[in-house]
């Protein structure tokens, strides 16, 4: 876009003539008309909780990068049809969902099993291992990385619906009635769903806590 | 309050998205079992906490302009970019080929008897054999055909049926 510049992309509140505060689906509507700086305000605003969707979904920083501005870019490629008839978030994620779950379907063989050592960087976030101030040991370190591990990889065995609605609702702090939205479950469904998923969570992860 | 009923709350509750309402902390104080479930709750829910996700990279914004002004300068798709998709463009090969196929067999007669019916005309029959009955009947047939074309023409007054 010709007018997303880096300077240009301070998060300032979009606010109408009157001063009221506009909603993202409003916000949306001027990128539909045209205004350029309304888009860079919905990028400031959700590219951090989309990248660190997109990181748990995916499993790997420079993939959920680009997962990432894969939504903006569809969000800036269906402005003319946008039609605020649910909440802006509710669809954003819902096309991060599916981006999310269409990667994860066709790379699914590609993953290697995982294993945890101090000398190799970590396959996800591409760091390599330092003792953090002196306040950890190495065997501590390594102990804190098997956890991790541990918990990456619970949550990746959880069912696709199960998996996703843990990370919208432990990590992107979503409730039960958006995250029925995007996933189009009831409420009663979705706090099931998730119940089982803390469930099997709580039994697997019982070594670690 | 039932037992049942707090379960379900208990991850909104573990992830400090919701409260205990009067009701269901009285009823957490009372039910060990429950107490306890929520406890492990919440320290599941501690645990899922450390795995944190990193914070964009600073090429982030570079990257997605970048990508923006791809988008913006690629020509608008026209109504040829649908062909692009593979399985749309092999059902067009298809559907492209079966009309061919069904233009090519009804050109050459395939689907007719057009030939049978020319050989069988060509036959010269001896008079009061049975092709020559057969012959008879044929021309018949197609002189009733044409009487009720001239039905609807109106002009069956100057036609005579065995001239």
């Amino acid at each position: 876009m010709a007018g997303m510049t880096p300077a240009g992309m301070g998060i300032a509140p979009v606010v109408t003539a009157a001063g009221q505060d506009l909603s993202d689906a409003d916000i949306m509507l001027r990128v539909k008309a045209g205004d350029s700086a309304a888009f860079d305000y919905l990028v400031q605003k959700y590219r951090r909780p989309l990248v660190s969707f997109m990181y748990r979904m995916a499993r790997n920083s420079a993939v959920a990068e680009d997962l990432a501005q894969e939504v903006f870019l569809r969000v800036y490629r269906s402005r003319n049809t946008y039609e605020p008839s649910a909440k802006f978030t509710t669809w954003l994620y819902r096309i991060a969902t599916n981006l999310a779950v269409n990667h994860a379907r066709d790379t699914r063989y590609e993953r290697p099993e995982v294993s945890v050592s101090l000398d190799e960087p970590d396959e996800e976030t591409g760091t390599t291992f330092e003792l953090r101030d002196g306040k950890l040991t190495a065997e501590q370190e390594m102990v804190r990385r098997e956890r991790l591990q541990a918990i990456r990889s619970k949550v990746e065995a959880l069912p696709e619906r199960q998996r996703t609605a843990v990370i919208m609702h432990k990590y992107q702090q979503m409730d039960y009635k958006q995250i029925a939205e995007v996933l189009k479950l009831s409420e009663s469904a979705t706090k099931s769903l998730l119940f089982r998923a803390y469930e099997t969570l709580r039994e697997q992860l019982k070594d670690f806590i | 309050m039932t037992c049942k009923q707090i379960r379900e709350k208990m991850p909104d509750v573990a992830a400090g998205l919701a409260g205990t309402t009067s009701e269901e902390t009285r009823h957490l104080a009372t039910c060990a079992s429950c107490a306890g479930e929520l406890e492990e709750f919440r320290r599941t829910m501690a645990l899922l906490d450390e795995w944190q996700a990193p914070e964009p990279s600073p090429y982030f914004d570079i990257r997605l302009q970048a990508r923006l002004r791809e988008e913006i300068s690629r020509p608008q798709a026209g109504w040829l970019a649908w062909f692009r998709h593979p399985v749309l463009a092999s059902a067009f090969t298809v559907l492209m080929g079966l009309g061919i196929a069904l233009f090519v067999a009804d050109h050459h007669g395939a689907f007719t008897t057009q030939d049978d019916s020319i050989v069988a005309a060509d036959i010269q029959a001896q008079p009061g054999t049975a092709v020559s009955d057969l012959q008879t009947l044929e021309k018949n047939h197609d002189m009733l055909a044409d009487f009720d074309l001239l039905d609807d023409l109106q002009v069956q007054n100057n036609v005579t049926a065995n001239p």
